[in-house]
């Protein structure tokens, strides 16, 4: 067999454009898949790439962000503890060095009186039941520049 | 929130094994694939020894399971892993959902490996246009082992065949009978079968591809075995690992790794060059609205002229290119 080659398509190199990356990460044991797997598909169609991480620990999520060079990470937390991994993935973005090219987004059966905190801690907007996806999506592509 | 991207400061923390460099590296070489002549000047002199497996099949066969089944055992030996994998871009809204980095989260933190999924934006062939750049990436950074996973593929998507050494097709209980085996394609680019997902059965497939295989002449010498797994509980791996690596040393000791080298270069210097009268084509003949224009004549004002027009634009067109 020759050099097979299914190259050329027209204009494919439009494709090639700076695309948003972001990592959606489900912290610690916690089986409440749906909220993440919306969210994730939301953010596929608005044409941007979305790496779904599943159950990951905090060192699993740090080297998955810097391995895909996101610019996003999204933490989808519904078992109560935002608090504890938030702040466990903050201090080791920040220990690699990485903290500041990635913005994070928190979201989950968080109460609202914790936003305020979560914001100082460091997330970029957290967003509850309730949120509309247009709105995160909207978010990102104002908040990340390329 | 800007990273640093300045490639002169990249290239020397990439010497330094910085995992941060080489994953950013990777990210100019896919958005900007202008600027790959800029990084791989710094890796005129690297050697070009890292062996390249590919693993390629349908959607949902378990490739990336079985991708992280194998490398948590070559990890285990000591070897040092680059892994691409590839999904695909939606054609309708250019995003991608990646899904391939879930199914090997218990490899994710060995100090040996490194793992980055791709979408094919707008690629065909199973991979992505990057997927040959990030593997030299992966080389200079010193790794033994290149494992490049494709998008699920279906019958004609075998670009893996121009960039692997080794070429694992994994297949499952039910693909099809005698008459599936005997098309051309994906299922004829194997250096090594894989039933995967053994506790469904598929002791048929793999009777199937053995008289398939029967069948074939192989001009190297080599016949393509068949393994049988079930990834995700690990049964059957260390059967078919043996069998990549008895490929690997029949490909190292007949010498063909020099022709297989010689094609997978061969493959990118057709890719520059197409992609290069892609952009001019594109710039200078005929842009999308100009396409549009076209079509729109045919449907809307019932002119169906799509042949004449394309001929006499190509036609008029001064294909004098100076060589210097």
């Amino acid at each position: 067999m020759g050099t097979t080659f299914s190259y050329l398509v027209l204009g494919v190199l439009r494709m090639s454009e700076k695309k948003i990356r972001v990592l959606m990460s489900k912290p610690g044991i916690d089986g409440h898949w749906r909220g993440g797997i919306v969210v994730s598909r939301a953010i596929r169609d608005a044409g941007m790439e979305l790496i779904f991480g599943g159950f990951q620990n905090v060192q699993q999520i740090v080297e998955a962000a810097i391995q895909e060079d996101v610019d996003v990470i999204g933490l989808s937390i519904h078992s109560g503890a935002h608090f504890a991994y938030t702040q466990e993935v903050i201090d080791l973005l920040r220990e690699k060095g990485v903290l500041d090219n990635i913005m994070i987004l928190l979201g989950g059966v968080i109460p609202a009186k914790d936003f305020p905190k979560l914001k100082e801690m460091g997330v970029a907007n957290v967003y509850g039941p309730g949120t509309l996806t247009k709105d995160i999506v909207e978010f990102i592509r104002t908040n990340v520049k390329k | 929130m800007k990273k640093d991207y300045n490639i002169e400061t990249l290239i020397t923390n990439f010497k330094n094994k910085d995992k941060i460099a080489l994953a950013r590296l990777i990210t100019i070489i896919e958005n900007e694939p202008d600027k790959a002549h800029e990084i791989f000047k710094h890796f005129e002199d690297v050697k070009h020894d890292s062996y390249i497996i590919g693993i390629t099949g349908s959607p949902g066969v378990g490739k990336s399971t079985l991708t992280g089944a194998i490398c948590k055992k070559l990890l285990e030996e000591g070897k040092r892993i680059g892994i691409i994998c590839v999904d695909p871009t939606s054609p309708f809204s250019g995003g991608a959902f990646l899904g391939d980095r879930v199914r090997m989260t218990n490899i994710s933190l060995h100090p040996n490996v490194f793992m980055r999924s791709l979408a094919s934006r707008g690629y065909k062939g199973g991979i992505s246009r990057a997927v040959f750049d990030i593997s030299l990436l992966y080389e200079a950074f010193g790794m033994d082992l290149i494992i490049i996973e494709t998008v699920g593929v279906g019958q004609a998507e075998f670009d893996i065949y121009n960039l692997a050494y080794s070429v694992v097709v994994v297949l499952v209980p039910g693909y099809g009978d005698a008459i599936q085996m005997q098309k051309a394609g994906i299922i004829e680019i194997g250096d090594i079968y894989d039933i995967n997902k053994k506790d469904l059965g598929g002791e048929d497939i793999a009777v199937q591809i053995e008289m398939m295989l029967d069948d074939s002449t192989f001009q190297s010498g080599w016949r393509p075995p068949v393994s049988m797994t079930d990834a995700i509980n690990g049964v059957g791996i260390d059967d078919l690992i043996q069998n990549i690596m008895d490929h690997k040393e029949h490909v190292e000791l007949s010498g063909l790794i020099n022709n297989k080298k010689k094609n997978r270069f061969k493959y990118k210097i057709k890719e520059l060059i197409y992609s290069k009268i892609d952009r001019i084509i594109t710039e200078k003949l005929l842009n999308e609205s100009d396409i549009d224009e076209i079509i729109n004549h045919a449907v809307d004002d019932g002119k169906f002229k799509i042949y004449r027009t394309i001929h006499n634009k190509f036609e008029d067109m001064n294909f004098d290119i100076k060589k210097k």
